[in-house]
């Protein structure tokens, strides 16, 4: 009994040091990020290559993927509201759940599954090829270099292409709503409008801006942990990969009581 | 030096105590793998002389020109041969401020080289860009460099 309470201790205890240590970490990354020195020319070309792989190239499946999943996922809610005689209430559930709740979550999961994993090998790989010392040697901050430009990418892409994984949900509600209500576009944007809630809104952006922070700065975190042994990537890898699933699931825990409130 | 310990542990001081200035070439300091090699030398001038990367790509061709190196511009790492890593780093260091280029056993790093005359050359033609030179090696290769770099 006592072994076991001592395991349970000690692993609490590692838990709560490693998540003391993510936001120490995460607060000396933000005070790089307002900090103007941070912005030389090296920077800003990582900071735009980042933007490019991440916000550039992911565009064609965030597309498809909205555009399937999100006229499927329109069409079913527009059925069953249609079926329970609840249409009035069409704005609501767009604006108030898929538009502020499901588009950041769906963009996150597909950010994090292909650039978070992206980050956490590179910075490991880069590591284990001492790269890392390498910039040191020559005097190159790493926070600077590496670290604050993929996370400010991480911010500018989460908040943009949750952007317009909405703006494409929305399309095809409109799309929906004609076809199966009948709704005009004036009437369907004035549903909208009014059950917007604007505070909502920020609340969601100022999520997606956490979201992005946090699903680059972890994987970076546990990629620089790596050794100087090839099979430590992978254990850094997975143990990134695990602890950014798990920001994930705090942050939306955390929003959603903050709109609770 | 007679040992490849006592070979490091002066070349970490030497970098420790040029701080500012100590540019070096070693295999313990590789070229960064997911940047072209012209980026590699760009990097330094744009990280510490926040110089614009047009710019700072222009200056790196033209220090690769002076070593006939310019085809190797977009390659990466991988894609070198010894040689062409080895005058890569020459030239990344050699792009550090009043640079005091610390070379860690470069036949080493160049194996198949028979003697120092290629590497004594390329020096030679990028002499304007560095400070000073240091050769960090076992006493008995000191006749392979031939007192170039004392």
């Amino acid at each position: 009994m006592n072994s076991f309470l001592e395991k349970l201790g000690r692993r609490s205890i590692r838990m709560l040091t490693n998540f003391g240590e993510t936001i120490a970490f995460a607060a000396r990354v933000f005070r790089r990020i307002f900090r103007r020195k941070t912005y030389t020319s090296a920077m800003r070309e990582v900071l735009i290559n980042q933007i490019y792989f991440t916000s550039v190239q992911i565009l064609p499946v965030l597309l498809l993927v909205s555009i399937v999943f999100g006229s499927l996922l329109i069409g079913i809610v527009f059925t069953m509201l249609k079926e329970l005689g609840l249409t009035q209430y069409i704005g609501h559930v767009l604006m108030g759940l898929i538009v502020t709740e499901l588009c950041p979550l769906l963009t996150v999961l597909l950010i994090t599954l292909r650039s978070s994993a992206a980050i956490n090998t590179e910075m490991a790989v880069m590591k284990v090829n001492q790269e890392i010392r390498t910039l040191e040697m020559f005097h190159i901050d790493i926070m600077d270099y590496l670290l604050a430009p993929r996370v400010m990418n991480g911010i500018i892409s989460i908040v943009l292409l949750s952007s317009l994984f909405s703006i494409v949900l929305l399309a095809s509600g409109n799309l929906f709503s004609w076809l199966m209500l009948g709704m005009s576009m004036d009437v369907y944007s004035k549903l909208l409008l009014n059950s917007t809630n604007f505070s909502d809104i920020w609340i969601s952006l100022f999520k997606c801006a956490v979201y992005g922070f946090f699903i680059t700065l972890i994987p970076i975190r546990f990629g620089l942990r790596a050794s100087r042994e090839l099979t430590s990537i992978p254990i850094v890898v997975s143990q990134g990969m695990v602890n950014v699933f798990s920001a994930i699931v705090i942050i939306e825990v955390l929003s959603l009581i903050l709109k609770l409130l | 030096m007679d040992n490849e310990q006592a070979i490091h542990a002066s070349f970490n001081e030497f970098l420790q105590s040029h701080s500012l200035h100590a540019a070096p070439v070693s295999a313990d300091a590789p070229l960064i793998s997911n940047q072209d090699v012209y980026m590699n030398i760009a990097l330094i001038k744009q990280y510490h002389e926040n110089m614009p990367k047009n710019e700072a790509k222009k200056l790196a061709l033209e220090y690769l020109e002076r070593l006939d190196l310019v085809r190797i511009a977009h390659k990466r790492n991988s894609a070198l041969t010894a040689e062409e890593k080895f005058f890569v780093m020459l030239l990344r260091a050699a792009m550090v401020r009043e640079a005091v280029l610390l070379i860690d056993q470069p036949l080493k790093m160049i194996p198949h080289l028979k003697d120092f005359q290629l590497v004594a050359e390329a020096l030679k033609r990028i002499d304007d860009l560095y400070f000073h030179c240091h050769i960090f090696d076992y006493q008995w290769m000191k006749d392979k460099y031939g007192g170039l770099c004392p």
